[in-house]
């Protein structure tokens, strides 16, 4: 078997919830054995993101006032949403908007190697699904920085996938929501009737 | 093949499902995200596994203008049909709903506009039985 076949996520205590009342954001902490530097290109560079994001960007995130399209891999549609990059603190700080969410990197020096840390304010709907992706992304970037690349897990690939829907369903319990509806794996859909009043 | 789903254009998806189901009375069918992108239809309760309607947010400028063309030329851009419009308006117009038009004989059929506060006219079609 391939290291991807092989690959398997550790339980779910990469991500918490950070709440300011009803505004609810994904935080999630890695702490990689790498430098700063070379973490700051991975999460900056094109050709980086397009080994583990969850985007293909069409440049580079490493500059304030840079605008870069980003396409969300494996959408329903084809989907891109054009960012502009609010800040870009090699190798510290990086601000963009993702769609409509907020998205914050921080990256510290910490015992030889870096501690990750993204803010993104995805709305609390899906939010353990974006726990479950991020956290499967953060072991592909891992791996990827370690030399041991098993290949980007994203979209449909990571949704076919037993450890996602597992961590969708821990961290969904962890943060004391409903885990959201998914395709099931015939094709059909959940049918979930009544307005979107219980788990706005 | 099959025709499965149709896709309307909102300027708010979370408000456009309130409206499709609390005011118009269809029920939310599919609801998933991917990153910053959002999978929404509803469909009728009538014929739940009929044509879904795929609330899609106009976040690129070619739906926008779209929309906002076809909106401000008077023109639908959703259809629906009823069996019976008079109660129809009535209801959705006791919910709050805005109607630029109170049902209307036209040539085989009867009709009415109203807004779904998303950016869209909204057509409510009942045919007339010869």
């Amino acid at each position: 078997m391939t290291d991807r076949e092989q690959y398997a996520p550790g339980p779910a205590n990469v991500a918490r919830i950070q709440k300011d009342g009803e505004k609810w954001t994904l935080v999630l902490v890695r702490e990689l054995r790498h430098s700063p530097e070379k973490v700051w290109e991975a999460i900056t560079d094109p050709a980086h993101l397009r080994e583990w994001a969850p985007f293909d960007a069409d440049g580079s995130l490493a500059t304030a006032g840079a605008t870069v399209k980003l396409t969300t891999v494996g959408a329903p549609v084809p989907h891109a949403t054009e960012t502009t990059v609010t800040r870009a603190e090699a190798p510290k700080l990086l601000e963009y908007k993702w769609g409509a969410f907020d998205t914050r990197w921080e990256l510290e020096a910490f015992a030889g190697g870096t501690r990750l840390t993204l803010w993104a304010n995805i709305g609390r709907r899906f939010i353990s699904m974006g726990a479950a992706g991020w956290h499967i992304c953060f072991d592909v970037l891992d791996r990827l920085l370690n030399g041991t690349p098993i290949g980007r897990m994203v979209g449909p690939d990571a949704a076919k996938f037993g450890g996602w829907q597992r961590l969708n369903a821990e961290y969904a319990k962890q943060f004391g929501i409903e885990a959201p509806n998914w395709p099931s794996q015939d094709g059909s859909r959940v049918v979930s009737q009544g307005g979107s009043k219980n788990n706005v | 093949m099959k025709i499965k789903v149709t896709t309307l254009y909102v300027d708010d998806q979370e408000k456009a499902l309130r409206f499709y189901t609390d005011v118009l009375g269809f029920a939310k069918k599919a609801d998933f995200s991917q990153g910053p992108y959002r999978w929404l239809t509803v469909a009728s309760p009538e014929e739940p596994d009929g044509v879904e309607l795929q609330l899609a947010l106009n976040n690129n400028p070619a739906a926008r203008t779209y929309q906002q063309a076809l909106f401000q030329q008077n023109q639908p851009a959703i259809m629906f049909f009823t069996d019976n419009i008079k109660s129809d308006h009535e209801r959705i117009k006791a919910l709050g709903a805005e109607f630029t038009m109170p049902p209307t004989d036209v040539t085989a059929s009867t009709i009415a506009m109203l807004k779904d506060t998303c950016g869209n006219l909204v057509q409510l079609t009942q045919l007339k039985r010869w």
